[in-house]
């Protein structure tokens, strides 16, 4: 943590008073501190405590705004409850914004005005990075991406020797001596990208993936010097080195030639690059660029893969990650796929952009001191998967998947918990 | 014309001038220049956003909150009811007793919400916890509009333009100009779910 200065001071309060556009300064002026937001949260839900209330959280950085960008809370501050940006603060706003939410957004949908609550929440954020107030778990993970280029600091060496016991696999999978997982070969319709759990705890996953390629005929490729997907730039609020994440992707993809960007299973990731990462780098992109749960499904419409539909015979339901749903608009094409693939699919309530989180969001699962309040918020998503009955959870998101487990091992579930690649892999005719 | 009058008209131009320093605040700002790839309808958004997305079906706040929810809805109805009222009080116009008396219990009927939901303030810890002088006296000062409105329709009382200008100028201060940023802020969340295909919900698989 860092000393708070006067220059530490100004340099938090620049991002509030950024007058790049309406947005900030429209969400920073409309909460009415109803307090209807508090059961739309999840940790509200699971404390009862008013410090988790979403409102709570935007007053915490409104309270700041007042004070220095407001006449009235210049002048007048105990009206509006304006606070100045100090060390309590600051010690107050590390808690909530990095430790008390996940930015999921479920609160923005529900709220009675139509205040982006998480928004702001990653508004603090970014005032918190810009003073170097960053838990320094989180911020380890960032310098890993920074400084070997994927956020788990896998060698090159390592990932080459794991993709090419991946491709012995697929081989005898598929029965095919020509099978291959090609990596860094230019000119290909695809550049796939991973979520470095993948190589290090799931890579079956990245078969399952291979594999469907295969069965496409499709031209495609990883990159073995830019392959990670992840953003924890993203989640510590960043920009610059959030910036760098998205560039060197960018870079890649120009440098194998690729036509179509393919985001893997991750959904901070997804939406990091397909959503914000235009912004940082505030530029178009000139590739298309689509996430792997709708390239599956465009598979399956299109007849490029044929699945079994007898396959899956036990009752599977499924998670919607908040990124890649709420926050990005894939809500279909997942069920889509399962549709196609298993004949007992039962939704969570609620489900959709409507989802809960399952606490693994925002950076949470690589805050280790949140631990505990984690697994506690983790409790209504165990609640709505036990409700369902399922034996198989499916979620395209790899934190998903690990947060899920944990879930899954805490709170005794006895469910299976797997990717969308890995059923359809599992499904495939192979012709 | 009374000094009372003038008082109100006086605060008016301010509430009127502050407003548009507020407007034009959000204008000239703009929408958000989003570099990324829209797969999504804004328009439909925006439109959603302001309507079947404002549905209390569609909201926690509204439907585990049935009474508040009513309550604020009547609150607020009964504030647009007075703010038609102060205008044509201003320019006189004049209704007979039974519509005056049919508007006051109307206006008695909201203000009482404006109570409720200050008593509630009050009593619940957490919103006691979130609250500060500005959310109660916002409450107060436009519950007691209400309900000055109401009694001024029966017994005329210069009573009424004085809270009435202290109304008009409070109004663009504290959390009262939620009046204007509320629009704004409908319109981002629509702008925002919006490129992103969320907003409208639809089936396109």
């Amino acid at each position: 943590m860092t000393v708070l200065t006067k220059t530490n001071i100004d340099k938090g309060l620049a991002i509030l008073k950024n007058t790049q556009d309406s947005k900030l300064i429209t969400n920073l002026n409309s909460c009415v501190h109803c307090g209807l937001c508090g059961e739309s949260c999840i940790y509200y839900l699971t404390y009862k405590d008013p410090r988790y209330l979403p409102a709570q959280k935007v007053d915490l950085i409104t309270s700041i705004y007042k004070r220095y960008c407001t006449f009235i809370g210049k002048n007048i501050p105990f009206l509006t409850n304006a606070k100045d940006l100090d060390e309590k603060n600051l010690k107050e706003m590390v808690d909530l914004f990095f430790g008390a939410c996940t930015m999921c957004g479920r609160c923005n949908l529900h709220c009675s005005i139509g205040v982006d609550i998480a928004y702001l929440v990653r508004t603090g954020r970014m005032m918190l990075a810009e003073m170097g107030y960053i838990p320094d778990t989180i911020q380890s993970t960032v310098d890993a991406s920074i400084n070997t280029g994927n956020n788990m600091g896998i060698t090159k060496e390592e990932f080459i020797d794991t993709l090419n016991w991946l491709e012995d696999d697929l081989k005898d999978e598929v029965n095919d001596e020509k099978a291959r997982i090609p990596v860094d070969e230019k000119d290909k319709n695809i550049l796939y990208t991973l979520n470095p759990r993948e190589p290090k705890f799931f890579p079956l996953s990245i078969s399952a993936m291979a594999k469907i390629f295969y069965a496409a005929k499709e031209s495609w490729t990883i990159s073995t010097s830019m392959y990670d997907i992840t953003n924890y730039g993203y989640f510590t609020g960043n920009k610059e080195e959030a910036s760098i994440i998205v560039k060197r992707l960018f870079d890649e993809m120009k440098n194998l030639n690729a036509k179509e960007l393919i985001l893997a299973e991750c959904g901070h990731g997804s939406r990091a690059f397909r959503w914000e990462g235009p912004n940082y780098l505030k530029n178009k992109y000139d590739f298309k660029t689509i996430t792997s749960v709708e390239l599956i499904a465009d598979y399956i419409k299109t007849g490029r893969i044929k699945v079994d539909k007898e396959k899956l015979k036990q009752r599977i339901t499924l998670h919607d990650p908040c990124n890649l749903v709420r926050n990005g608009g894939i809500v279909n094409e997942q069920r889509y796929i399962i549709n196609q693939i298993a004949k007992d699919f039962v939704e969570m309530t609620p489900h959709g952009i409507d989802n809960l989180c399952c606490g693994g969001g925002g950076g949470q699962l690589a805050m280790s001191e949140y631990n505990e309040r984690r697994m506690a918020i983790g409790e209504r998503k165990a609640d709505q998967i036990k409700n369902t009955s399922a034996q198989i959870v499916i979620t395209p998101c790899h934190n998903c998947v690990d947060q899920l487990i944990q879930i899954n091992s805490y709170y005794k579930l006895n469910v299976q918990i797997k990717t969308l690649a890995e059923i359809v892999a599992d499904a495939i005719i192979l012709e | 014309m009374n000094w009372y009058i003038k008082l109100t008209l006086v605060s008016f131009a301010i509430c009127l001038i502050t407003y548009t320093y507020h407007l034009i605040k959000i204008i000239s700002r703009g929408k958000p220049k989003d570099f990324s790839e829209s797969i999504g309808n804004v328009g439909s958004a925006v439109l959603y956003s302001f309507t079947r997305g404002m549905s209390p079906k569609k909201k926690e706040s509204a439907y585990l909150h049935i009474p508040t929810y009513t309550a604020g809805m009547i609150y607020h109805l009964g504030t647009f009811l007075s703010i038609a009222l102060f205008f044509l009080i201003l320019i006189e116009v004049n209704f007979n007793l039974k519509i005056n008396i049919v508007l006051s219990v109307l206006l008695f009927v909201s203000g009482f919400c404006g109570i409720g939901i200050l008593i509630k303030r009050i009593l619940k810890k957490e919103l006691k916890a979130l609250s500060n002088p500005d959310d109660y006296i916002s409450n107060l000062l436009v519950t007691g509009f209400q309900l000055i409105t109401a009694i001024h329709l029966l017994f005329y009382t210069p009573v009424y333009f004085i809270i009435v200008s202290i109304f008009l100028l409070y109004l663009p201060v504290g959390k009262l100009k939620h009046s204007i940023y509320f629009f704004a802020a409908r319109y981002h969340l629509g702008f925002f779910y919006g490129r992103r295909g969320v907003w409208p919900p639809q089936n396109k698989v």
